[in-house]
């Protein structure tokens, strides 16, 4: 049992815990630098005192040298063997570090030629009976040591080795150090089934192999070889450090199998993508600094490791970019340092916030595309139910299809229509946008609306009642060109009033497939307030065919001074082209029109300008014609022009219906009138024809009733004695 | 005062028959119509004013097709109107198609059926290209025929086409024109030396439906001297001669000599007022009037002029040669 006292947390070094083979458990004990650029380049093992320690087990006490006391680990061994005062050495395992003494051992030239033989007192043999220093001994080959089978720890540093041989006799060898030699490959190991710490640093490996039989390895360290991939090690479950740091490491996996591994070095390789790390269950430390990482996608297997709680990764690509720490936090929530700093609470609710927002664009961009696919969608449906409307294809399929969607298209649509046009009603939580989303791609909906920068899109006529909605002052001001597509153009002129007041800066106007077919159907754009531009499409708009259409709309419209018509500058030429074809038709509407039609004809909104110009007219037929011509001009529009206006088809057959009623009853009354007057002109006649012999017979009446004056007077004389 | 007609009728038919009727019902109506208005300057106003813009020919303006047709004044009054607005467009020596006519047609009177278009359109052209471009002149003289004339014209086609299958509408018996090509119109390669009815019972029948026909219809001595001349003819030959006789044009009083059809100096200098009202035109108006020009079609499709070529003849032969082909210059 190791335990680490007066390990303080600030403390880097680290304790390792080597299991015994034994009924005990742990007898060894090894420490890693963790970072070379903290902590000084050497450890020293301070020999403990052999007289306290003869037979209660080893007791270690290893102390950094430039440390202050707090920083001695002290581990205890329990050994069965008599322990001794070993001098366990651990070094930097990234860097040479300064000399130290070596033992005493006499290195004795063996009657073989190539092998020296080892020999050591016996005295020395029961001082240190278990291990085995021969540093700094410019030793080329491993020397045959004999009669030391119980040799426990093995320390080959800084000789000129090229070959790990004869040692495969200390079949209880725990602990073989083999730093700064000369070796190639590894072998000669394949025995030594008890080794838990076996530390080939600085050496000429090219691959990791042969270590088939080191079951009960704990400590590998390889940093500073020539190893180009991670492999054979999946049998090394017991495992808990490996030290790759300094090879030519150019990714990380092959990692399974080593399920106790706490600590992995890979400083200074040339790594760009990291793999498997989320198969060590027992990972806390990895260290990946001074690599050639660069996106964190190349590492992001690293977010689903629940155990990893300190990472590095200074000196990459990646640790340069502006959102590498909020990334990392985010995606790593175990995580307590970062680059040996720890990480703050404060900087983790940072990386959570940064993160959600990036959560938040992915989704409103993955929630953009689909509303995308939505839109192509709808158009081409909009499309097809056009093509039915226009060619009345009265399909029996088709009609059932028209009828299917008109019901369910309600809701998807005013969804669509408010998440893709505008942005002053957001609905509700994401999630719940993006699954309306995704219903509303398999509904067939009937119209689209959309609000793309300054230009607003109708398809289809449903699309018309979005102007009935509340358009954010923004939006509206905002919107300066307005398209309509898929629509009647008579539905489109019933909405022009509420088009004017909803988005008053809409200068632009585009029809497509509007079945525009007439000339007199672009007076009916002439109530809007401005209009600049003019585009209309040849496709689903006859009218274009035309040559005249583009006068036409000059002459009416010229109130507006367009600027374009279908992307053509308007020249001076056009407006005087349009004058001369149409002006004469202006003039003869204002004025040969009779004024009782004109005032009919103009709207209410002008009624009364023309109020005063009747009464004058009425009273002062002379003088009619200057003060006409004036009113005229005061009139924003060309008041010639307004006679020349555009009654949609249902409304002038409304109009026709109502008209022929009225006729039906004026037929009525002027025939009773007509014929009552041809009466009482008969009985006139009759009376003119029958006078003159009536006016004959009066008179001879009178003049035969006063021929006898005498009688006569008498006749009188008794009238008046009667009357009174 | 009193005609000798208004002496033959009683009061009420005479005046059913003179229009009177129609325009009293008229006008009560726009009354009706406009009572607000006209309430505030007065009805015996308003009573003027109608009668009066009657008689000037401007009350059919913008009107509904059902009143425009009602009577011949008004018939002549909406050709006159027509022609007076839409003078500039042949003037400026464009050729258009039957639905550009149609359009203007319609800025006139909303409700104008495309079905008398179409028909007026057929004189000018050929039946199979009725998408083929027409003179302001072909088109309006056509169409004069056609709209003025168009409840004699149904019954013209309905005698010819008695005529034709051999049956003579007034009980003669035709001893021609059974060779059972009912075509109306043969093209050229086809046109027989038979083609047609026989100029002189054609005319018989005319003559009997003019004397009945309660709708206006041409001067009978000016049919007899279209007749006259030929042999045979064919319907559409008939129309065309009827449309490109001046006389005729006289009679109709709606328009003016076909030499003097571009002529409206009233007009022309009403517009020339209109131009220099342009904001910032007032320089360049009287600079460039010839040099605008409508852009050209891009395919070039022109009508083709008027009759089979034998026919042409024929009638020009006929009607003093006044008549010339489409494409007359307008100057």
């Amino acid at each position: 049992m190791v335990t680490p006292s007066g390990c303080s947390g600030d403390d880097p070094v680290r304790s390792l815990t080597l299991r015994g083979s034994g009924a005990s458990e742990a007898d060894a004990a090894g420490l890693l630098g963790r970072s070379p650029a903290m902590i000084p380049g050497k450890y020293r093992s301070v020999s403990g005192r052999a007289a306290s320690n003869v037979n209660c087990g080893l007791h270690l006490v290893i102390q950094t040298s430039s440390l202050p006391e707090k920083n001695k680990v002290e581990f205890k061994l329990n050994k069965e063997t008599p322990s001794f005062p070993g001098r366990l050495l651990q070094h930097d395992l990234e860097r040479n570090y300064s000399s130290r003494q070596g033992d005493h051992i006499n290195l004795v030239s063996s009657s073989m030629p190539s092998f020296p033989i080892l020999q050591r007192s016996s005295e020395e043999k029961i001082l240190y009976s278990d291990r085995l220093t021969l540093e700094r001994q410019k030793l080329t080959v491993c020397p045959v040591i004999d009669g030391e089978e119980h040799l426990r720890l093995l320390n080959f540093q800084h000789n000129f080795i090229t070959r790990i041989q004869n040692i495969s006799n200390l079949q209880r060898l725990i602990f073989l150090d083999l730093y700064d030699n000369q070796i190639e490959e590894i072998s000669g190991l394949s025995t030594l089934r008890s080794l838990r710490v076996l530390l080939l640093g600085k050496n000429r490996i090219k691959k990791i192999s042969n270590l088939e039989n080191l079951k009960n390895l704990d400590v590998l360290d390889l940093h500073g070889n020539q190893i180009t991939k991670i492999e054979n090690v999946s049998h090394l479950c017991d495992l808990r450090v490996l030290n790759l740091a300094r090879n030519l490491l150019s990714h990380v996996d092959n990692l399974n199998g080593l399920d106790s591994l706490t600590e992995l070095n890979l400083r200074h390789n040339q790594i760009t993508f990291v793999r498997d790390v989320d198969n060590l269950p027992c990972l806390q430390r990895l260290f990946l600094s001074f690599n050639n990482i660069s996106t964190f996608e190349s590492v992001c297997c690293l977010a689903d490791s629940t155990s990893l709680s300190d990472i590095t990764f200074d000196g990459n690509p990646i640790a340069q970019e502006s959102w590498y720490k909020h990334t990392v936090l985010q995606n790593m929530m175990q995580l307590r340092q970062l680059d040996m700093k720890r990480v703050t609470e404060e900087e983790r609710r940072m990386a959570s916030v940064v993160a959600k927002k990036e959560e938040e664009k992915k989704r409103e961009s993955q929630k953009q595309s689909l509303l995308k696919e939505k839109k192509r969608l709808t158009i081409n449906n909009v499309a097809r139910r056009w093509d039915l409307q226009q060619h009345r294809i009265s399909n029996i399929a088709a009609d059932q299809d028209g009828r299917d969607s008109d019901s369910p298209s309600q809701d998807p649509c005013q969804n669509a229509g408010s998440t893709v046009s505008a942005f002053q009603e957001e609905t509700g939580s994401l999630d719940s946008g993006l699954t309306s989303a995704l219903q509303g791609l398999s509904v067939t909906d009937t119209h689209l609306v959309e609000v793309d920068g300054d230009t607003l899109s109708l398809y289809g006529s449903g699309a018309l009642e979005c102007l009935d909605r509340n358009w954010s002052v923004q939006t509206a001001g905002m919107v300066t060109t307005v398209s309509f597509t898929f629509i009647e153009f008579d539905e489109i002129v019933q909405v022009l009033p509420k088009l004017k007041l909803k988005f008053p800066n809409s200068l632009h106007l585009k029809f497509k497939e509007t079945n525009l077919v007439m000339l007199q159907q672009f007076n009916a754009l002439a109530q809007l307030r401005r209009v600049d531009q003019l585009t209309v499409d040849p496709q689903g708009n006859p009218v274009v065919n035309f040559i005249l259409w583009k006068y036409y709309v000059l002459f009416r419209l010229s109130h507006f001074s367009m600027q374009k018509i279908n992307g053509t500058e308007v020249t001076q030429n056009d407006m005087i082209m349009a004058e001369r074809l149409f002006g004469i038709l202006a003039h003869v509407a204002s004025s040969e029109l009779p004024p009782y039609r004109l005032i009919s004809v103009l709207g209410d909104a002008r009624k009364k300008q023309f109020q005063c110009l009747l009464e004058t007219k009425g009273r002062k037929p002379g003088i009619v014609s200057e003060e006409n011509d004036n009113s005229k001009r005061l009139a924003g529009e060309n008041t010639n022009r307004a006679a020349l206006h555009y009654t949609t088809r249902d409304l002038y057959h409304e109009k026709l219906e109502e008209i022929k009623e009225k006729k039906k009853f004026c037929k009525m009354y002027i025939e009773d009138l007509v014929k009552e007057a041809t009466e009482i002109n008969m009985k006139n006649e009759a009376l003119q024809k029958l006078w003159p012999q009536m006016f004959i017979e009066l008179v001879r009446d009178a003049v035969i009733e006063v021929r006898n004056k005498n009688s006569y007077m008498k006749l009188c004389l008794q009238h008046i004695t009667d009357q009174k | 005062m009193l005609s000798p007609e208004r002496l033959a009728l009683p009061d009420y038919e005479y005046l059913a028959q003179r229009h009177v009727l129609t325009y009293m019902e008229d006008a009560v109506c726009q009354l009706l119509e406009n009572k607000e208005d006209i309430s505030q300057y007065g009805i015996a106003r308003f009573f003027t004013e109608y009668f009066n813009s009657v008689c000037q020919g401007t009350h059919i303006l913008f009107r509904e097709f059902s009143f425009i047709q009602a009577t011949p004044h008004n018939r002549a009054s909406f050709l006159r109107a027509f022609w007076r607005c839409f003078r500039t467009v042949g003037k400026n020596g464009d050729l258009l198609t039957m639905r550009e006519y149609h359009c203007l047609l319609q800025l006139l009177c909303p409700d104008f059926p495309l079905e008398l278009t179409q028909k007026a359109a057929r004189i000018v052209l050929m039946d199979d290209a009725m998408d083929c471009l027409m003179s302001f002149s072909d088109f309006l003289f056509a169409f004069q025929i056609q709209f003025y004339y168009s409840e004699f014209l149904e019954s013209v086609a309905a005698i010819y086409q008695d005529l034709l299958s051999g049956k003579n509408p007034n009980t003669v018996i035709v001893p021609t024109s059974s060779s059972g090509q009912h075509r109306q119109r043969p093209t050229l390669g086809e046109a027989s030396v038979l083609e047609g009815v026989e100029a002189s019972l054609f005319y018989q029948c005319l003559e009997n439906l003019c004397d009945r026909h309660k709708y206006s219809c041409p001067p009978p001595a000016l049919v007899k001297e279209v007749l006259s001349n030929v042999q045979r003819l064919t319907f559409y030959g008939f129309l065309v001669a009827l449309s490109k006789h001046h006389g005729i044009n006289q009679a109709l009083g709606a328009l003016p000599d076909k030499g003097d059809l571009m002529h409206d100096p009233a007009m022309d200098e009403a517009l020339e007022r209109l131009l220099v009202q342009i904001p910032g035109l007032v320089n360049s108006v009287t600079a460039s009037p010839e040099a605008s020009c409508l852009p050209s079609r891009t395919p070039p499709r022109v009508g083709s002029p008027w009759r089979p070529l034998h026919h042409a003849r024929k009638l020009d032969a006929e009607s003093d040669g006044s008549t010339e082909e489409t494409d007359e210059s307008e100057t």
